[in-house]
């Protein structure tokens, strides 16, 4: 093998032995999802054929005014959540460009702290200390909330800060002071708008993420507010039918995102280079 | 503006203003206290009250590794992410090694498999394999049609299952992670390492693997991590019928039995030092890793 590769050109031509490696590797990943897709067409597969082409599980499913229910909620809890923590952050990222660049440092652990904790140990803490203080606070819906602006925290800081860095936004504020305009305006009306195509990247990162999360919105909504996670938990026992397809929706929908962050991400770096 | 009206001390508005600028951190710092710090020091001062004695000290950890089940989760834990983290760094620095000497059209197909694949976890990968291996799965099936053993009578709802479904979340991540790593080897090395009379696998085990170590132990802890805390992947498949560290601290604060503060928050520190001790190798390894890639 390796003295294949070792006349092939690199970068070139692919040599056997690797494609076959990433053939496999590449076929591994694929067929859990394959097989969960083909079982969502079928009416059966009790032998080694499915049998029965149908598209009934997706009627069904698309006819269950639980699933919009649980969809909808999920995509408000996405576009929520991701909305206050941006918010939140492009107000403390002022501080950190016009007023004090040393709390650029504190502002980075603590952003980094929810990446390192994940969904477990953040959902316990947040019930254990607001279930039953009978404030708003132990609403089960501002837990989640709260609970998710954190679980994003470390996505969306990094975004806005590689954007804030790339359009240099201490020396745009800089120079618009120096035209006589305060910081806070120069902040708002030549920063922000330069690094909105920045924030979209990794906005809609922080969103898959939101619609993928069973944890926090299992151990602190539960069932009184069931995301699609939660939906398809519930569904798993009762119908395997109606669950393929639920599997094949949410992959879809990330897949689509992921997409999208993929193509934003390569037409950024390409105009980078030039 | 500023030249006319704070002329008279300039210096002071300056000040004010500053100050008046610190108000855009308080709507973060508000919210970061209230559901990151202020949580995570319930779970510390929970972990801290015994709950038998209710008085301060270990009470709880001594009780947590004295207990066979708590002791069994800690240990479930840790072998089946460390073993499914180092399965992964496997395969994931062979794919990438391969993804690296290939085409661009190779390239580019596989590493959008691991893009779209890297999201298929939790919940739905749970299903999926128990569509694909479980009790009428597709492949038990075919493993009772024709006689192959492993098929048949694989137990998907255990740990033997766990670790097949770690490691199927570990390889896409892996591999992204690594990816990058190789193109700090330089073409260069390779012909100096022939004209040197090295073999093959003098030149992979005493120049490739060594210069990209800290990259390999870095994605090491990340996946590590990675697994510790996975929860809905492992609560899809075994609910909380299984010994393992997430489950059983959910299980205190959520479902049949009653809450348990104490030796969930016991149980939540422990995984969190476990969390933090990987945070740190990671940032060690990190560091190191871009040192040497300057001084290359």
């Amino acid at each position: 093998m390796s003295a294949h590769s070792k006349s092939a050109p690199r970068g070139k031509k692919t040599s056997l032995g690797a494609k076959i490696f990433l053939a496999v590797v590449g076929l591994y990943l694929l067929v859990p999802f394959a097989v969960t897709f083909i079982y969502s067409l079928f009416v059966e597969w009790t032998d080694i054929l499915p049998s029965g082409f149908t598209l009934r599980n997706y009627i069904e499913l698309f006819s269950n005014a639980t699933f919009w229910a649980s969809i909808g909620r999920t995509l408000v809890l996405c576009l929520v959540s991701v909305v206050i923590t941006i918010a939140l952050l492009l107000l403390a990222m002022y501080v950190v460009v016009a007023i004090n660049r040393k709390l650029g440092n504190v502002m980075q652990f603590v952003c980094m702290i929810p990446y390192a904790l994940q969904g477990v140990i953040l959902s316990i803490g947040i019930i254990s200390l607001y279930t039953g203080t009978g404030t708003v606070l132990s609403n089960r819906m501002v837990m989640l909330f709260g609970a998710y602006t954190i679980l994003v925290l470390p996505y969306i800081y990094q975004g806005i800060r590689n954007a804030l860095n790339a359009i240099d936004a201490e020396m745009l504020i800089q120079a618009a002071e120096m035209l006589g305009c305060s910081r806070f305006r120069a902040y708002v009306q030549v920063v922000l708008p330069n690094i909105v195509s920045g924030i979209l990247v990794s906005s809609l990162l922080a969103q898959s993420i939101v619609f993928g999360d069973f944890v926090l919105a299992n151990n602190i909504a539960g069932t009184n507010y069931q995301n699609i996670q939660v939906f398809l938990q519930a569904n798993m026992d009762k119908s395997s039918g109606l669950s393929s397809a639920i599997v094949v929706i949410i992959f879809l929908v990330v897949g689509a995102v992921t997409a999208l962050v993929l193509k934003l991400q390569s037409s950024a770096r390409k105009t980078e280079k030039e | 503006m500023a030249t006319s009206s704070s002329a008279s001390s300039p210096a002071k508005a300056t000040k004010r203003r500053m100050w008046l600028g610190y108000a855009a951190l308080i709507p973060f710092a508000l919210v970061v206290i209230a559901y990151e710090f202020l949580p995570l020091a319930q779970i510390l001062i929970d972990s801290l009250i015994g709950k038998e004695s209710g008085a301060p000290g270990l009470e709880n950890f001594i009780k947590i590794f004295t207990t066979p089940l708590y002791q069994q989760s800690i240990w479930n834990s840790v072998w089946i992410s460390l073993l499914s983290a180092v399965v992964g760094i496997v395969v994931a620095f062979l794919a990438a090694r391969f993804a690296y000497e290939s085409s661009e059209r190779v390239r580019g197909v596989f590493t959008l498999i691991l893009n779209m694949m890297s999201n298929f976890s939790g919940v739905p990968l749970a299903f999926a394999f128990m569509v694909l291996m479980g009790n009428s799965g597709v492949l038990t099936i075919m493993g009772r049609t024709w006689g192959i053993p492993f098929l048949a009578d694989f137990d998907l709802y255990g740990s033997q299952g766990l670790v097949i479904l770690y490691i199927y979340f570990q390889i896409p991540l892996a591999t992204l992670l690594l990816l990058p790593a190789f193109s700090g080897i330089r073409k260069e090395w390779r012909e100096a390492a022939i004209i040197l009379k090295a073999t093959p696998i003098d030149y992979w085990f005493k120049i490739v693997i060594p210069n990209l170590m800290p990259s390999i132990l870095g994605t090491l802890s990340v996946l590590f991590s990675n697994a510790l805390a996975a929860y809905a992947t492992a609560y899809a498949l075994v609910m909380n019928n299984f010994a393992l560290l997430p489950l059983q601290i959910t299980s205190k604060f959520k479902g049949d039995v009653q809450v348990d503060a104490a030796t969930g928050s016991a149980l939540a520190v422990v995984l969190i030092l476990l969390m933090v001790a990987c945070t740190l190798i990671n940032n060690h390894f990190t560091k190191r890793a871009a040192k040497g890639r300057e001084i290359v």
